[in-house]
């Protein structure tokens, strides 16, 4: 105890001088001696580096070069034995960084290998990989060689995330892909040589995920660019909607009506969203409501310098402008536009790795991937049974998977949807247990989603603007919140749910339309004088099963 | 879902120790042994951790709160009579600089004086948590603290002398701007480009660009831009799911930081909070994750370690509580994944933010 108090001391007196020398604009060899005895103690007491630094930065101005040099090597001397002790300090790291620039004479050789050491004893600490990043920024080390670094790191241990992380950011710099449409990460000749380089990581190791995680950045590609997906407009209820490539403020939207700007006032399709990839806006009494009169709309999204067009004919009630999820591979698109020959000869190697290892999740996923880059529609069956076998061989994660498989699901339906051009969008017992994609069913009439296990009709659900007919019989639907403001809404069934409170149905009170409501199976119609409180909520039901 | 019924049935195989837990905080608000020494200049956030984690476990009652915030307060500095030290503004770890104690204005000038933005962020929370109401804090100085530290790639230093600067406090920041309900703090635009800019290819964000994809950091960044209100703006939907997707796989058992990393007790909260603020927090294994929190337990001295068989420590043990509380734990209350408080500590802050805009509602009437 008697130890404790005695160190306490010194290190209270040690402190107390440093701290009244630099008040006193002291800078001077004791100074240094004080603060390297408390860094090595502390090594991140950020003052006393800060300290240090004015205390070399005044030295250097009354020693010669070679002095100042000497003085700063000791630096890196005492900065080692730091590092040595705490090799995660950032107070050790910066200040190496900073010493390192200022150093006269700057060996980068040897901190190059002083980092090579570091990596040697711990390959993932970040400190070290972004200390290496600067050394080699500050002495020009030209990326080639900096590749060969990552190749011999790969080479002896391809287990290796952060070795794997530093190739992804050097690659684009000395094989850059093309930036014209359609863009590409890096140039194909070295793409093939990478796709090679990992696929030798996962045959040799399948578990680890630092290869997996590098395929599939290879084979994405850049988000594609932001547009006004879709433009329609109703005669009847005298309104446009909008729909965008992803969620958007109202602020630079434009509306412009046979030539004339309109000034008109833009909303989202439910108060939740100040930002939603769905924008309506309604036009004035009378504008268009003749249908003896052709009109011309444009939508223009002056942010990003794009617009649509869209003519409302004569004799038509209805019109709309779109790209098909088709024309924008909106669903391929996670993956890159390469050849179909390439991405058929990863599919089956990766093919081939599977029947090796049954049960390794990053293959199967993988292989999911690649099947929805070629043929969504073709493999459904295959994926499906792919997301069965991952739900079981990583069940830890099975919740997520079907969420996962809920959405590809979900695009094929779209798919399906747009080849027979149709506006029904039709998902039984397929256990889908969430929705999404709601934006791409603005210009849907009929939906049904019957037989699966969702629980909610979410705000989102809200996009759907020219629903007329809802079915989603036998969910475990609680929660109708996205059931709002749909202004062609006429039938909307719900049997065996579990809406159980007059509560949960208020949002159909919005649906000006609704005339047929069947509630049957529902916790809800157990409510005392359900029918009476119903004919309250909902005036225009006159068709309600109960 | 019946799968998560089974798992509540399971949770009562091992046992929360939550009395050992209450007990570890109260030591760690009187003596830590040597070896923490080197956390004395962020002394405050230590105390973060301990007033939390008792908050947490609803046991503040154990706490002397008048003495602890008046001992927060006097590490705010304040401004002098001359305000000529207002961009050093903020609070201290500790009295370790040697200022004299001294919780009322006005303050004294040292050149080597200033706030330090992680442990301004610490000491709002703790006040907060102890139920102050920032009265005292002086948001003059405070904030022209915070914005002579953002440079301007949009990251934030920790103090005005210079440090090293990324990710981290940008969350600080961010969080500093929402409880005091002014965002005048930092450029919010040049703070999201940073963060977008920490991207890395594999879908989750690093301290700063081209850096490797870190659990801790990818809180950090989707907290702030929750804080901001900026989530959907800043990421596509595609990137959020991307997002999403990195760190779910984060779980082996309990969560790990970084791909092929040992799972660590603090990411079921910085990994598990940001796939809550993701919205598929209720996509991850709760058993699985508690019984990995739990083995790190510390049976005879209480507290949480980073990895089972390891000597618990603060941070971990705050932690491993907000992973327990985020899974539902009973007896624990609720956190709010962003700013990392209680859900009871937040409405506290709640109702002082509603005070302060009544309040400056009515001086406008009265112009």
């Amino acid at each position: 105890r008697k130890e404790r108090e005695k160190k306490l001391k010194v290190y209270v007196a040690a402190r107390d001088a440093c701290f009244s020398k630099r008040k006193d604009g002291v800078f001077d060899d004791e100074a240094l001696q004080l603060t390297q005895q408390l860094l090595s103690a502390n090594p991140d007491f950020a003052t006393l580096w800060n300290y240090r630094r004015e205390i070399l930065t005044h030295l250097e101005t009354v020693k010669d070069e070679d002095e100042a040099q000497k003085i700063y090597e000791a630096e890196l001397s005492f900065l080692e034995s730091c590092l040595k002790v705490n090799p995660k300090s950032y107070g050790s790291w910066h200040h190496r960084g900073w010493v390192s620039a200022r150093l006269p004479r700057p060996d980068w050789a040897r901190e190059l290998r002083l980092c090579d050491r570091c990596l040697s004893l711990d390959d993932r600490n970040f400190h070290c990989w972004d200390y290496r990043r600067m050394v080699v920024k500050m002495s020009s080390v030209p990326v080639k060689q900096e590749l060969e670094f990552t190749d011999r790191l790969i080479g002896s241990n391809f287990s290796n995330y952060s070795s794997w992380h530093y190739r992804s950011t050097l690659l684009p710099l000395l094989h850059p892909g093309s930036p014209e449409p359609p863009p590409s990460r890096l140039c194909e000749e070295q793409l093939l040589k990478e796709y090679e380089l990992v696929q030798n990581a996962f045959f040799t190791d399948p578990n680890d995920q630092s290869a997996w995680f590098y395929y599939r950045w290879l084979l994405g590609r850049a988000e594609r660019e932001e547009m006004i997906s879709c433009a329609y407009v109703s005669r009847e209820q005298e309104r446009v909607a909008v729909a965008f490539s992803r969620p958007v403020n109202s602020g630079s939207l434009l509306l412009v009506l046979d030539g004339q700007p309109q000034r008109v006032e833009w909303r989202s399709v439910h108060p939740h969203f100040k930002h939603s990839p769905v924008w309506i806006c309604d036009l004035p009494p009378g504008t268009i409501s003749d249908i003896a009169n052709e009109h011309n709309l444009t939508v223009h999204w002056t942010e990003k310098h794009t617009h649509r067009d869209c003519a409302l004919y004569t004799g038509r009630s209805e019109s709309w402008c779109r790209d098909t999820a088709t024309d924008l591979e909106l669903f391929r698109s996670e993956l890159s536009v390469e050849k179909t020959s390439v991405l058929q000869s990863e599919l089956q190697s990766v093919n081939q790795l599977q029947e090796l290892e049954p049960l390794n999740k990053w293959c199967l996923l993988t292989i999911i991937l690649l099947m929805r880059a070629l043929d969504p529609l073709g493999y459904e069956k295959e994926t499906l049974a792919h997301f069965q076998t991952l739900k079981e061989v990583d069940s830890m994660r099975s919740a997520y998977y079907s969420d996962l498989c809920s959405k590809f699901m979900i695009e094929n339906t779209i798919l399906k949807m747009e080849y027979a051009e149709v506006r029904v969008f039709s998902i039984s017992d397929r256990n889908l247990t969430t929705l999404c994609h709601l934006d791409q069913l603005l210009l849907v009439t009929h939906i049904n989603l019957s037989s699966n296990q969702l629980r909610r009709l979410p705000p989102q659900f809200a996009m759907l603007q020219c629903l007329e007919v809802v079915e989603a019989d036998n969910n475990s639907i609680e929660n109708l919140e996205g059931v709002y403001h749909l202004p062609k809404l006429e039938e909307v069934s719900l049997k065996n749910n579990k809406i159980s409170t007059l509560a949960d149905l208020q949002p159909l009170a919005s649906c000006p339309k609704l005339r047929r409501l069947d509630l049957r199976g529902n916790p809800v119609t157990q409510t005392a004088n359900v029918e009476s409180e119903l004919a309250e909520l909902l005036p225009s039901v006159a068709d309600l099963l109960l | 879902m019946a799968e998560e019924e089974n798992q509540f049935e399971e949770f009562e195989q091992i046992d929360f120790l939550k009395d050992r837990h209450v007990r570890f905080f109260q030591r760690t608000l009187q003596v830590l042994p040597e070896r923490y020494a080197s956390l004395e200049t962020t002394r405050l956030s230590i105390l973060f951790f301990a007033l939390s984690g008792l908050d947490v476990l609803d046991a503040l009652e154990v706490v002397d709160s008048k003495v602890m915030i008046e001992w927060i307060y006097s590490q705010q500095v304040l401004p002098t009579q001359d305000k000529s030290n207002l961009n050093r503004g903020g609070f201290r770890g500790s009295a370790h600089i040697g200022i004299p104690y001294s919780t009322k204005g006005p303050g004294v000038l040292h050149p080597y004086d200033s706030g330090h933005v992680a442990m301004t962020y610490t000491g709002l929370c703790s006040l907060l948590i102890l139920g102050d109401d920032l009265s005292r804090v002086n948001k003059e100085a405070v904030l022209a603290g915070l914005k002579v530290l953002q440079i301007e790639d949009g990251s934030f230093y920790a103090v005005p002398e210079g440090s090293e600067n990324d990710i981290r406090f940008i969350y600080c920041a961010a969080s500093i701007c929402y409880m005091l309900d002014d965002w005048s703090g930092m450029d919010t635009q040049k703070a999201i480009e940073y963060i977008r800019g920490s991207l890395s290819y594999d879908n989750a964000f690093g301290q700063g660009a081209g850096r490797e994809s870190h659990g801790g950091w990818t809180y950090c960044a989707i907290a702030s831009l929750c804080l901001m209100g900026r989530l959907d703006e800043a990421l596509s939907p595609r990137e959020l799911n991307r997002i999403r997707r990195w760190c779910i796989m984060r779980q082996q058992s309990g969560f790990h930081g970084r791909p092929n990393k040992p799972v660590d007790t603090c990411y079921s909260f910085w990994v598990g909070a940001t796939l809550e603020l993701l919205d598929v927090f209720q996509f991850t294994h709760f058993e699985k994750n508690r019984s990995f929190i739990l083995s790190t337990q510390d049976r005879l001295v209480g507290g949480f370690a980073k990895w089972p068989d390891s000597h618990p420590d603060p941070l971990h043990a705050y932690l491993g509580l907000c992973g327990l509380s985020l899974i539902g734990e009973p007896d624990l209350r609720k956190v709010h994944p962003a700013l990392n408080i209680t859900q009871r500590a937040f409405q506290h802050l709640q109702q002082l933010q509603q005070t302060w805009r009544d309040n400056a509602g009515s001086c406008v009437g009265r112009q």
